[in-house]
């Protein structure tokens, strides 16, 4: 379990994370979300004790990162799968840390087997593609078999098929009582991959919900209607307690009656109904939403294209 | 924290009980043994170390005996000194690489992550570093010495290792690839950057010489105190008399580096990874 309490972290005059309070528990995928520059990584190496909190507490476990003795049979952690020495092979570089966790060569043989490695185990991972680094950092995150794991964007890199397979391993190690903290910048790879969700934007807290209620809550849940009647239709939706919004090319948009007692009571009246389709949010409309106001670098709307 | 769904066990952690002390220094020993000897770069310096010095000493004592007679006789160890110059260069690189790359590529974070200790991080890669280049040091100062004596006697200006005085003189002189190269992973850890980090070691062994021309008594006052100057110190038979005695001089020598690694472990824990 990662427990992280009233966060404050400060680089001279920009506040990176302000005040962020999240639990992450175990038995669940648990995705980090947040724009480029919300403060996900800074974050994450306070968890990991790399940098030193301005106010605030991160704790692993109860305990503090820098508290643990072999940390790395309780936090596996990938924060940047390029961050390697070119000149090292990929045994050399995994042996290493492993060493310095008193685990032996028989792990190190089972996790390059786990992640594909063996056959390129004894080149120079200067020559690796992002891919296959990325599965060597999970080499490393996976080493001490640790009950808590956290990844930093995971995902870059790693071909469709590699996609497949990390976000089952993922699964796998939440399915198997183990604390998964996923970050990413992109909600559709969230939406497949976590259960939970935690989203921040300019460093504060802006959703802690399972990935089902952040759709549903944020529900632009409504349903259109076209109709050659419809300002008569509409004012018996409205009427009915219904919230109609007319659109620029004469389509309604309602919420708070669903489909089939629109349906109804447009028959009910006589009047025909040209199209009734119901229209879920979709989890990226959530988020962006969600982000809208926290986005920290936000490019101009291309000319001619209108917003949203 | 509120009590939601009761999270399944997690599974039981790999390792017993705590680890004694001495068992987690051999971890960060052989995990900086592994890093280092797992890299080129290692191989390549510790070759320019042992090599140059051994290769050129002959040739700097032949150079010694051909030049011009006027003035005192220069001191019979000197050439074993002179010939050490690039592999103390080369060392100091050896040195700031250790940290320098690993800040470089962000594999600095691994490493903290594995051993938060970061104290320990830097007294193990010291260990391990120190220990190959005192091993080299001293290979390449004996080995050094007897060449240079070799060349020397056929001149009748050559001294046995059996004299008062030689064995230390040489013994000095192997520990300097190691001064230099704590000196040089001192800077790594501050400077954090390679470059950066060699400019600043080969600065502060070498730009510390130019003192040497200040008008006397100026140049041996501020001198004594440079790292060129106690190196002199401790490995001639005949030491200087403006200078510190060698004991002093060796005191000085070693201050260097342990003042530099002194700063590394303060700083190393207050800046962020």
């Amino acid at each position: 379990m990662i427990e992280v309490d009233r966060l404050v972290k400060r680089f001279g005059a920009v506040t990176a994370v302000d005040g962020l309070s999240f639990t992450v528990r175990p038995g669940h995928v648990t995705g980090f979300l947040g724009p480029n520059g919300a403060g996900k990584s800074t974050t994450m190496r306070v968890i990991l004790g790399l940098d030193a909190p301005t106010s605030g507490t991160a704790l692993i476990d109860r305990r503090r990162y820098d508290t643990l003795v072999r940390p790395l049979h309780e936090v596996g952690a990938l924060l940047d799968a390029t961050a390697l020495h070119g000149g090292r092979t990929a045994r050399a570089h995994i042996t290493s840390i492993a060493r310095s966790n008193g685990i032996g060569r028989q792990r190190v043989a089972e996790v390059l087997q786990l992640t594909g490695l063996e056959s390129v185990a004894g080149r120079r991972v200067g020559g690796f593609s992002l891919g296959m680094k990325q599965r060597l950092g999970l080499a490393v995150a996976l080493l001490g078999d640790p009950p808590v794991l956290m990844f930093d964007e995971p995902v870059n890199g790693l071909d469709t098929e590699g996609i497949a397979w990390i976000r089952q391993l993922f699964k796998a190690l939440a399915a198997d009582g183990r604390t998964v903290m996923v970050s990413s910048h992109l909600m559709s790879e969230m939406a497949q991959t976590a259960d939970h969700l935690i989203v921040i934007g300019r460093g504060r807290l802006l959703a802690d919900t399972s990935t089902e209620q952040l759709i549903e809550s944020s529900a632009r849940r409504d349903v259109l209607v076209r109709s050659p009647r419809a300002s008569e239709l509409a004012g018996l939706l409205t009427a009915r307690g219904a919230t109609v919004a007319t659109g620029d090319d004469g389509g309604l948009a309602v919420t708070g009656l669903d489909a089939a007692a629109i349906g109804d009571l447009a028959a009910e009246h006589g009047i025909a109904v040209h199209a009734l389709i119901p229209r879920s949010a979709s989890l990226e409309d959530a988020y962006l939403d969600l982000t809208g106001e926290s986005v920290e670098y936000r490019a101009a709307a291309p000319e001619g294209v209108p917003g949203r | 924290m509120t009590a939601t769904a009761v999270p399944p066990a997690p599974p039981a952690p790999a390792s017993g009980p705590a680890p004694s002390l001495l068992v987690r220094a051999r971890d960060a020993l052989a995990c900086e043994w592994t890093k280092l000897v797992s890299v080129r770069s290692t191989f390549w310096t510790m070759l320019v170390a042992v090599v140059t010095p051994i290769a050129i000493s002959s040739l700097v004592a032949a150079a010694i005996t051909h030049a011009p007679g006027r003035g005192p006789q220069p001191d019979p160890l000197l050439p074993g000194l002179l010939s050490l110059e690039y592999a103390v260069l080369s060392v100091a690189v050896l040195g700031v690489l250790a940290f320098s790359t690993e800040y470089g590529t962000g594999l600095i974070r691994t490493t903290f992550a594995a051993m938060p200790r970061r104290r320990v991080v830097l007294a193990a890669k010291g260990a391990v570093l120190g220990a190959v280049t005192l091993i080299a040091g001293e290979l390449v100062a004996f080995a050094s010495f007897l060449i240079t004596q070799a060349v020397l006697s056929a001149h009748h200006q050559g001294v046995s290792l059996s004299r008062p005085g030689v064995p230390g003189a040489v013994l000095a002189e192997g520990i300097l690839l190691c001064v230099v190269a704590m000196l040089g992973l001192a800077t790594g850890a501050i400077v954090r950057h390679t470059a950066g980090g060699i400019a600043t070691v080969v600065g502060v062994i070498i730009v510390p010489g130019i003192l040497a021309v200040l008008p006397a008594p100026w140049g041996a006052r501020i001198g004594r105190f440079t790292l060129v100057d106690a190196a002199h110190q401790v490995t001639a038979l005949h030491p200087a008399t403006n200078l510190f005695a060698p004991a002093l001089s060796l005191v000085v020598l070693l201050a260097w580096p342990a003042l530099a690694l002194l700063a590394a472990a303060l700083m190393i824990t207050r800046r962020d990874a």
